[in-house]
């Protein structure tokens, strides 16, 4: 056992990988959290990046959403379509007549938003008998491998995030009419310092960043692909195998992740709530 | 220099034809006009210099001290009696002619040439231009961040991959020979314009120091584009007796072996520089 398992009243918690991830057990999110139980919860997720919660039962809708509502208040999706009665829970669904699944490229969720996720928790009801992977890659790691150069250059620069691009007509075969919407953007700093672990992460993302602000465009493009192969480093990734009801809490602000869609035409479901989170800042 | 001799600017960033001059007689005015000519221009072209190999050598000097050239023995065409001359040669049985891509000369040395005299006397019908590029030009037109990310940064200068292919290819065994290899400063200052240049090359920069080779890569390979583009270029179109005057400091060339198999040949007298900072 490791440093970051000790310490632990309620949870067992076991590393995944040496950089990011962690299997928690002890708890089942089902019946809510006491804050005891949160507080363990939070710390863990500060140290981890992202849980995996085994052995879970199905979570009703409101106990989901009231656990998100502890971590702060809870973030809308701009584009996708709600559960009916919970406009919180952002239902994941690829299926035998999906044309696309939800998150296939690396990304952070939504931040294209001014104040993108803080977190996103998501169980997943229904599996493929194999596959449906998500694999999860610390942004921490991504900015601690850089050079002392790298990282000082990048620290004075911001990126543009949009997300026109993804989701103009994403969800129309959901009945979602988006003709009169105007989609997010946001310029954030391409290192953040995460609020509540002071750590910088790298925070660009092949889904959303378009550009480097500061930069010509040809620098910004050979920028932003070595960062996005850079960050795929596998030595800074977690790959999580679902079982059913397992549940993934993960830190939109120090991790990026990747569904893989490799179970077509099988069934894969589950609901997502997520945690509204802080404008992005770089604190030197 | 007489009041006849004209420079004429072949393009706003890059390179100037003199006329009225002859390189074999220049007297200290003259002289001094062309040094001046030469820090502008970055590159100079004249036409119908049919000069000896000892006044090609003493227009040299008058730059400075000559270099002798890490492979000049490999060749057996060189000019035996003059070790600071460079042949510069190729024909129907070359494989791989000096210069086809992208460098600065020799800059693989500690002490890399400030710049090169080339007078070509033979010419194929056609082709055989040499493209130059402006390194202050292309130092210019980055980013600010990006110079100064590039301004706390040196590369490795190697010349071995460069010099030992080409010898390979002739036939030269080079498996005893050590070719230099430096490290330089991506951005030097220019000693006599004081501006800045970008100084890296396909054929001889290697690696930048210091960090991953995969942050290095993304970075050379980035500013090997960058330096490629046609707006920080001439192109100058030889003739028999032509000569061409370079600043390595500040200029790129990349000579073009569109020719085969024609001959094209001539000698260079390359003088020595310093260490770039």
């Amino acid at each position: 056992m490791n440093d970051m398992s000790t310490g632990y009243a309620i949870l067992d918690v076991r590393r995944t990988s040496p950089n990011i991830g962690a299997e928690v057990r002890g708890v089942d999110l089902a019946n809510g959290l006491t804050a005891d139980e949160f507080a363990e919860v939070e710390r863990a997720f500060h140290e981890n990046q992202v849980l995996f919660f085994k052995d879970q039962s199905r979570i009703a809708p409101d106990v989901q959403v009231e656990i998100g509502k502890m971590f702060g208040p809870l973030h809308f999706h701009p584009a996708a379509p709600h559960l009916e009665g919970y406009p919180p829970v952002f239902v994941i669904h690829a299926h035998k007549e999906s044309k696309i699944a939800n998150g296939e490229g690396w990304h952070t969720d939504v931040s294209c938003d001014t104040e993108p996720p803080l977190g996103t928790m998501l169980q997943m009801h229904i599996l493929p008998s194999a596959g449906g992977d998500t694999m999860f890659a610390s942004m921490y790691g991504a900015y601690d491998t850089l050079s002392p150069a790298m990282q000082s250059f990048l620290e004075g620069l911001t990126a543009s995030h949009e997300s026109e691009h993804i989701y103009r007509g994403r969800y129309s075969d959901r009945g979602v009419d988006d003709s009169d919407k105007v989609y997010p953007s946001a310029v954030h700093p391409v290192v953040r310092t995460h609020p509540a672990t002071g750590r910088k992460a790298l925070y660009v993302n092949a889904g959303f960043t378009m550009r480097i602000n500061e930069l010509s465009k040809a620098e910004s493009r050979n920028l932003l692909d070595f960062l996005f192969r850079h960050m795929e480093e596998q030595l800074m990734v977690t790959r999580f195998r679902w079982s059913e009801n397992d549940v993934a809490l993960w830190d939109n602000r120090c991790v990026q992740h990747r569904a893989l869609w490799d179970y077509w035409p099988e069934e894969r479901k589950g609901h997502r709530v997520t945690i509204k989170g802080d404008r992005p800042f770089f604190k030197p | 220099m007489a009041e006849s001799v004209t420079v004429t600017p072949l393009t706003p960033i890059i390179g100037a034809e003199v006329s009225g001059v002859d390189l074999a007689h220049i007297d200290d005015d003259g002289f001094s006009a062309l040094r001046k000519a030469f820090l502008d221009h970055s590159v100079l072209f004249f036409r119908d210099q049919d000069i000896s190999i000892d006044a090609h050598k003493a227009l040299g000097r008058r730059f400075g001290d000559l270099h002798i050239h890490p492979a000049a023995n490999d060749y057996n065409d060189g000019v035996k009696d003059h070790p600071e001359i460079l042949v510069i040669h190729a024909d129907e049985k070359t494989t791989r002619t000096a210069g086809d891509s992208w460098h600065s000369d020799v800059s693989c040395d500690a002490e890399p040439p400030m710049m090169s005299i080339l007078r070509l006397h033979t010419l194929p019908p056609l082709g055989g231009d040499t493209l130059f590029a402006s390194m202050y030009a292309a130092y210019d037109a980055l980013s600010g961040p990006m110079k100064q990310l590039l301004g706390s940064l040196t590369a490795t200068h190697d010349g071995g991959p460069n010099y030992r292919d080409r010898a390979g290819r002739q036939g030269v065994d080079t498996s005893a020979k050590a070719y230099p290899a430096s490290s330089h400063p991506i951005v030097r200052t220019h000693p006599e314009t004081g501006r800045k240049a970008l100084y890296v090359n396909r054929a001889f920069t290697t690696h930048v120091d210091g960090i991953p080779r995969d942050e290095g890569n993304a970075i050379l390979g980035f500013l090997f584009n960058h330096i490629e583009k046609a707006q920080f270029q001439c192109r100058f179109r030889w003739q028999p007796n032509s000569v061409a005057m370079w600043d390595n400091r500040c200029t790129l060339h990349h000579a073009m072996w569109d020719y085969f198999p024609n001959v094209r040949s001539g000698f260079r007298v390359t003088v020595k520089g310093d260490r770039p900072v």
